[in-house]
């Protein structure tokens, strides 16, 4: 799921080498903590969030085949 | 082709030195001016415009360099699905993705399925510095999907005409509703609206005024 969210982070931004995702396990399940430049902050999230709803929405389809909890979020 | 870097007296000259040397049309290239020319006093200090010309990707490249990426996707994601280019009108790339049980994958009325292409769409675009349009279908869902409205509006058309009340349908995103209004363009006994708001969004189908004269 990480290697997922890298890939199209990496295709949407403009400096692919500031992107990076940290895997954080919590009683929840998994949270992937997304890391890019402050520049790219925008492209990422998209207009209203679509963006980061659409990754999100292909992480929904891993996390049901694989029986597991996944969120995304964006820090800073 | 090769990205090549001209010098010339003026911005405009270099291009079309350029276009020259490449043999192609400025619709072909990518022009970055990398130095504007200054005229200087007297010939003094004066400074050549220089510019770097890159040869646009062919279309056919294109299409090719968006379905490796979404086999990627789809391989980044864990799912056996391969990935074919189907026979489309030439300024339109179309992926259809082959699978065993990829429901999962167009999820509740196609909402999956559309975040999959948004996203491709995005890094495709980004990739090659341009919009580039594709769509993504998979195992021909949206084909089968647009049949079954075509199918349903008519069905529906039938029913306003026969009993004169309208029919409000389910909610549903902008690409189906768009096929019930085009199904039932040139009904002359019904008209469509959508009504509502956001995700909310539906057809109503109306009988025609006339008729109820």
């Amino acid at each position: 799921m990480k290697e997922l969210v890298e890939y199209i982070a990496r295709g949407v931004v403009n400096q692919p080498e500031e992107v990076e995702v940290d895997e954080v396990l919590d009683e929840m399940g998994i949270i992937l903590k997304l890391k890019v430049s402050p520049e790219d902050k925008g492209r990422i999230i998209g207009k209203q969030g679509k963006v980061v709803e659409a990754i999100r929405t292909l992480l929904r389809v891993m996390a049901i085949r694989e029986e597991k909890k996944v969120r995304l979020e964006v820090v800073d | 082709m090769e990205e090549i870097e001209v010098s010339a007296k003026t911005v405009d000259e270099a291009i079309e030195e350029a276009l020259k040397r490449l043999n192609c049309g400025l619709d072909d290239v990518e022009v970055t001016v990398l130095k504007r020319s200054k005229s200087g006093i007297l010939g003094l200090g004066s400074e050549e415009a220089r510019i770097r010309v890159r040869p646009k990707e062919p279309e056919d490249e294109s299409g090719d360099i968006a379905r490796g990426m979404l086999e990627d996707i789809l391989k980044l994601m864990n799912l056996d699905a391969t990935v074919e280019r189907a026979g489309a009108p030439a300024s339109r790339c179309s992926l259809n993705i082959k699978g065993e049980d990829l429901g999962i994958l167009i999820g509740r009325r196609g909402q999956t399925l559309a975040s999959l292409e948004y996203l491709l769409r995005l890094i495709t675009a980004h990739r090659l510095k341009e919009r580039f349009p594709l769509s993504v279908d998979v195992e021909g869902y949206k084909e089968r999907r647009r049949r079954s409205l075509q199918r349903l509006a008519q069905r529906l058309a039938q029913e306003v005409e026969e009993t004169g009340a309208s029919i409000t349908l389910e909610p549903m995103p902008p690409v189906d509703r768009k096929i019930i209004h085009l199904a039932l363009m040139n009904n002359l006994n019904v008209t469509t609206q959508s009504i509502g708001e956001e995700e909310n969004r539906k057809v109503i189908i109306n009988p025609k005024m006339s008729d109820m004269e």
